[in-house]
């Protein structure tokens, strides 16, 4: 199968197969790369990934460290004259990447986050006085309040896989090597 | 002599650089120079009306107007001074915007040439001569050469205003390239469903004579009075008792490669609907004894005895719609086209697509192709073959062969090699848009050669997105070859004295002002001879052409400039130097009287007779001798 076949058929169930398909019509004009706020900073280059999609290139897509620097903020899905939804593309890729072992080790420590506490970004000694000073509860209402409901967070990514996914040691409640 | 100089501001076109207030003191000093002014716009209402009371009350007998080039307002002012009884050719018109303030930025120095200039046609404006224009007659009919997309509408336009029209075309039948395509972009209209009801209007229409198989050999008179001469070849076949019944080419023993008989029609819609014998195939006129068409045909149409006739047809204005070559790509050896069956050209590939919409399979060479490659820009853009231009129509007519390849055979693999997609019409952005949406994979870069490795064709292109030369895999390529000028185009130009351009294409009077009329009176251009467009260009060009081609024939007149060449006969020698320097074939030699004389109506007045002329007998009406001499005198002192 094509690569771009594969990448609709792995976004389309999800977030529409037309929203995904979008990918096809590319006219590789730059606004994507030229505007990426995280690509002023880093590696990545989206417009050669979104054209290494079309022209097949699956493995140096889905091996590529690039791939994981899209911080989603969607500045390029907004401003993509042929309407490309650039960063739900990016984010299909990377759940096909994903699968196939090549999940970013950074992401994995979010990941692991969510098990161990429910957040990927846990609350800390920082954001608890930011909400002090909001005059929020110091604790916000979610598993950090209510510890019994991160049970069923686990069940949930035991049931689904995501533990095997991102490579999490129960025993350790840490990654694994 | 009583002169009248008016020197004007053009605004601050010239007052920003020229001294204009000095230059009418200047002009005030000049011999016969009777009043001088200086004005905002001399051309404006108020400016005429300046030099119309001046003609009145001071009795003016010529009169210079220093402003822009003559190109802009000689015809504004010679209007003006008629209007008060002076003859139009008494006056003269001094360029000091053109030739002086648009080109210098020193105050001084322009104002001083500013003076040289005035001063210069003061002493031409001395030494003018009154003349007449003159009028001729107009033909009211209109010959339109080509009988392609462009010709059939410029036709159907002339003939709907009323005119008797001419439709020449020198293939056995009206239709040209359109009329083998298989859909257009960007509505995927059937070509034949554009083509055949207008085919159908022209063959019908009173007020159109087709003039089909048949050829121009040569064109005299001048606009309003063209003398054409037309060869009409031998069809073999009478197109008043042929009804295309179709039993002769059953018959004839004669096949060509893509099914063709001997005696044939180029398509089921040819117009005129008449059947007609090829010599080159024919077997009868190869030596042999072969008369099965003529004695099957319940009509008795054929007649191996018909020969050549010529007609000369009276005509009042010519609109040219020749139309374009097709590009051939044997002139790119590293695409491999002559070597291989399998690489196509686009306009080969039409003709299969064609076929495929019939049965509803793509078949070349007998296999439905999977991976198919179009190669873009085959012989444009490209210096190396001599045109350096872009086509224009290829990138569409690629994206629209590249859909069809996917709706044919969904599971194919259709690439587009390109250096940039130029999808510049309405709806064609959309189009090329939903090229990519059916999966047609767009890379970008030239494609540098095409061979084979195990029997597969490998096209070798760079893709410039990534930066890297990649090795694609084929079993059809197809070459978007592009339109080339059509190869006899020089004859034709030479006929109608319609120059070329740099790219071989006819050229336009002016790109904007005057894109469809030409450098010779009278004869208009349409369509792709003028430059490389695709059909709603043509169509809507054709239209704009023949428009202009009607206003002779509506006014009934025309009239002609008397700035010609005049020959004093007492000094012509007769050695006929100009007749064979005269492109506009104007001299013509008085055998009674052993001197030239001069066809004043077909005559330009370009001069280049009277610079050949080894004895001086030959002067330019309004450009004399004396004149130019009193000019050159003035700049030179």
């Amino acid at each position: 199968m094509e690569f771009v076949d594969e990448i609709i058929e792995t976004g389309g169930p999800i977030l529409g197969t037309e929203h995904i398909e979008s990918l096809r019509v590319c006219m590789q004009c730059g606004k994507c790369t030229g505007g990426c706020p995280s690509g002023r900073l880093t590696a990545i280059r989206t417009r050669k990934l979104v054209l290494e999609a079309l022209l097949n290139m699956r493995d140096e897509v889905l091996s590529s460290d690039e791939l994981w620097l899209c911080t989603t903020c969607y500045t390029c899905y907004e401003r993509c004259p042929r309407n490309v939804k650039v960063t739900d593309i990016t984010r299909t890729i990377r759940n096909i990447a994903a699968k196939e072992g090549y999940l970013a080790l950074s992401h994995r420590m979010a990941s692991s986050y969510v098990v161990k506490t429910g957040h990927a970004v846990p609350i800390n000694d920082a954001n608890k006085e930011n909400r002090k000073k909001l005059g929020l509860p110091e604790v916000p209402p979610t598993t950090h309040t209510y510890k019994e409901a991160l049970q069923g967070i686990q069940s949930l990514v035991k049931k689904t896989g995501f533990d095997e996914l991102i490579g999490f040691d129960w025993e350790t409640m840490n990654l694994k090597e | 002599m009583k002169i009248g100089v008016y020197v004007c501001h053009c605004g601050i076109n010239i007052a920003a650089t020229v001294d204009v207030k000095a230059v009418a003191e200047y002009a005030k000093t000049l011999p016969n120079v009777v009043v001088a002014k200086d004005y905002v716009f001399m051309c404006s209402d108020p400016g005429q009306d300046m030099i119309k009371e001046d003609i009145e009350e001071l009795g003016l007998d010529r009169v210079v107007v220093a402003s822009c080039s003559p190109r802009m307002h000689e015809p504004t002012f010679r209007k003006a001074v008629q209007t008060k009884g002076m003859n139009a050719f008494l006056f003269e018109q001094a360029n000091i915007r053109e030739h002086c303030s648009w080109v210098h930025e020193d105050r001084e120095k322009a104002t001083e040439k500013a003076k040289a200039l005035v001063s210069a046609a003061v002493a031409k404006a001395t030494l003018l001569k009154p003349l007449e224009v003159m009028e001729a007659d107009v033909e009211p009919s209109a010959l339109v050469i080509g009988g392609g997309i462009a010709g059939i509408h410029a036709a159907i336009d002339s003939a709907n205003a009323g005119y008797k029209t001419y439709l020449l075309e020198r293939d056995p039948s009206i239709g040209g390239h359109v009329a083998e395509m298989c859909k257009i972009f960007p509505k995927m209209n059937r070509a034949a469903c554009l083509l055949v009801p207008k085919m159908t209007e022209v063959l019908t229409h009173p007020n159109i004579t087709v003039l089909s198989y048949s050829e121009l050999l040569d064109v005299g008179g001048f606009i309003g009075n063209f003398d054409v001469k037309i060869r009409k070849k031998p069809r073999y076949v009478d197109p008043e008792k042929c009804t295309a019944c179709g039993e002769c080419a059953k018959v004839c023993p004669v096949k060509t490669d893509d099914g063709k008989a001997a005696i044939d029609m180029p398509y089921p819609f040819a117009v005129p609907r008449t059947y007609t014998i090829n010599p080159e195939l024919c077997l009868r006129f190869q030596g042999e004894d072969c008369t099965k068409c003529k004695d099957v045909c319940p009509e008795g149409a054929v007649d191996f005895e018909e020969k050549e006739v010529e007609e000369e047809i009276r005509i009042g204005t010519i609109v040219v719609a020749t139309g374009y070559d097709e590009f051939d790509a044997s002139l790119k050896p590293e695409l491999r086209y002559d070597m291989y069956d399998n690489v196509i050209t686009g306009v080969e590939f039409e003709k299969i697509l064609l076929e495929a919409e019939k049965t509803g399979e793509l078949k070349v060479n007998g296999k439905e192709p999977k991976d198919v490659i179009f190669i873009q820009c085959v012989g444009s853009r490209d210096k190396n073959v001599g045109n350096e231009y872009c086509s224009r129509v290829c990138c569409m007519y690629t994206a629209k062969q590249a859909t069809m390849v996917k709706d044919l055979v969904p599971d194919s693999n259709v690439t587009v090699c390109y250096i940039d997609v130029r999808a510049y019409g309405r709806g064609y952005e959309q189009f090329y848009e939903n090229a990519q949406k059916k999966g047609v994979r767009y890379w970008r870069g030239n494609a540098a050669e095409v061979y084979k490795d195990n029997g597969k064709l490998v096209v070798r292109a760079e893709n410039t997105m990534l930066g890297d030369p990649k090795e694609l895999s084929a079993d059809l390529v197809v070459l978007a070859t592009g339109m080339t000028p059509k190869s006899d185009a020089r004859d034709l130009g030479n006929l109608l004295k319609v120059p070329q351009s740099a790219d071989r294409f006819f050229l336009e009077a002016h790109p904007k002002l005057g894109p469809v009329n030409t450098a010779s009176d009278g004869v208009y251009i349409a369509g792709t001879c003028q430059g490389p467009k695709d059909i709603a260009d043509s169509i809507s060009q054709a239209s704009g052409a023949v428009m202009k081609a009607l206003i002779p024939l509506c006014q009934g007149k025309v009239l002609i400039e008397p700035i010609t060449s005049v020959v004093n006969e007492e000094i012509c020698s007769g050695c006929r130097m100009c007749e064979k320097i005269c492109v506009y074939d104007a001299p013509t030699f008085d055998e009674e009287r052993g001197v030239m004389t001069i066809n004043s109506v077909v005559c330009k007045g370009c001069g280049s007779c009277g610079a050949t002329c080894p004895s001086g007998a030959i002067s330019m009406n309004h450009f004399r001798d004396q004149q130019i001499f009193a000019q050159i005198n003035m700049l030179s002192t």
